[in-house]
């Protein structure tokens, strides 16, 4: 059940990249994991690979958000945040990346007259956003799931007025 | 054609596509050095995992894509009686690159007698994967042996249990075209 509820997590993470935007959201993990052993979490420690755009990249107010939105749903799952003297059982890493993608776009249906312009194949651009959540088993160092969301950002980026919406 | 056909048959044949896809086209092809003597080759090492960027940020670092890479090449070259030693001691080191990247198939643009439906108006866009094993000679330092696959990915990421079969296929695949070994 908990590795269902995780995946909420990334999703209410997701929400604060994307917006309102469809999200794909998916994750990887061990089959058989027992989950119920992982009852603390912490931040690891922050990931280097960039953002892959400067309006992410060590943007506090990005960054404050989707630890905030992380914490929330990690406390909604039945985890506590270790105390800073104690190891914790797992330790969180995200990191988010924007990358330019294209789609094809999609014709509103029904047959059409091809001789007009519009049935030339229509290709666009539009900015990527994945946002990843890591959560390492803190005694082995080992990766013991990973979740995402992918979206697109058009109009999100660069306006930090939009309301996160989790 | 396509025009004719009842929306039912259409659903219908979208269902056996799908089922295709979950087996979709693996292009595989390999390149040998013609100088290495396949039947001196015992045993083999992994090379030190450099850092390498997939093309996609929910593979890269991601060992439950990258073990599961791994423990395809061990079974396939277990079979093939290659020994698992330390890398100093191994004759081939192995190294492993894979590759996600967008294609726009544009060939999937069809418009037919003028006219198209809502599919055949717009190209398709999808995920290729590329997978590449390469067998150094640890001795001489040059690579013996590249091997690859090609494949769409789409939608592969997303679901871990797809992935998995298509990486344990596309190894078997690849490495079914190794020059026979000693044993």
């Amino acid at each position: 059940m908990r590795r269902l509820f995780l995946r909420v997590t990334v999703v209410a993470a997701a929400v604060v990249l994307a917006g309102c935007a469809t999200l794909g959201v998916s994750s990887h993990t061990d089959r058989g994991l027992v989950w119920s052993k992982y009852k603390t979490f912490d931040w690891g420690p922050a990931d280097a690979l960039p953002a892959g755009d400067p309006r992410l990249d060590k943007d506090p107010f990005f960054q404050d958000h989707v630890e905030r939105a992380i914490e929330k749903a990690m406390a909604s799952r039945g985890f506590a945040r270790s105390a800073t003297t104690k190891r914790p059982d797992v330790v969180i890493h995200y990191h988010a990346n924007v990358a330019e993608r294209v789609g094809a776009d999609h014709n509103d249906g029904g047959y059409r007259n091809c001789a007009s312009d519009d049935c030339r194949p229509r290709i666009s651009r539009y900015e990527a956003g994945t946002l990843i959540v890591d959560i390492v088993d803190a005694a082995t160092n080992v990766l013991i799931w990973r979740g995402w969301a992918q979206g697109s950002l058009e109009g999100v980026l660069g306006n930090r007025d939009r309301p996160p919406a989790y | 054609m396509l025009r004719f056909i009842r929306p039912a048959t259409v659903a219908g044949v979208s269902i056996a596509v799908l089922a295709i896809a979950g087996c979709a086209t693996l292009r595989v092809n390999s390149y040998a050095d013609r100088g290495a003597d396949f039947a001196r080759y015992q045993s083999y090492a992994w090379a030190e995992r450099g850092a390498f960027s997939t093309g996609d940020p929910r593979l890269d670092n991601n060992r439950f894509f990258s073990q599961r890479v791994e423990e395809a090449v061990d079974m396939q070259l277990a079979a093939r009686g290659l020994e698992k030693t330390s890398a100093g001691a191994a004759d081939l080191l192995i190294h492993i690159h894979a590759r996600l990247d967008q294609r726009i198939d544009i060939a999937a643009f069809n418009p037919i007698d003028g006219r198209c439906t809502e599919d055949d108006c717009r190209p398709e866009v999808y995920d290729a994967g590329t997978l590449m094993v390469d067998l150094m000679d640890r001795r001489t330092n040059r690579p013996a042996w590249r091997g690859w696959a090609e494949s769409s990915f789409d939608g592969m990421v997303d679901n871990q249990e797809w992935m998995e079969a298509t990486i344990d296929r596309a190894v078997a695949r690849i490495l079914a075209r190794l020059p026979r070994l000693s044993s």
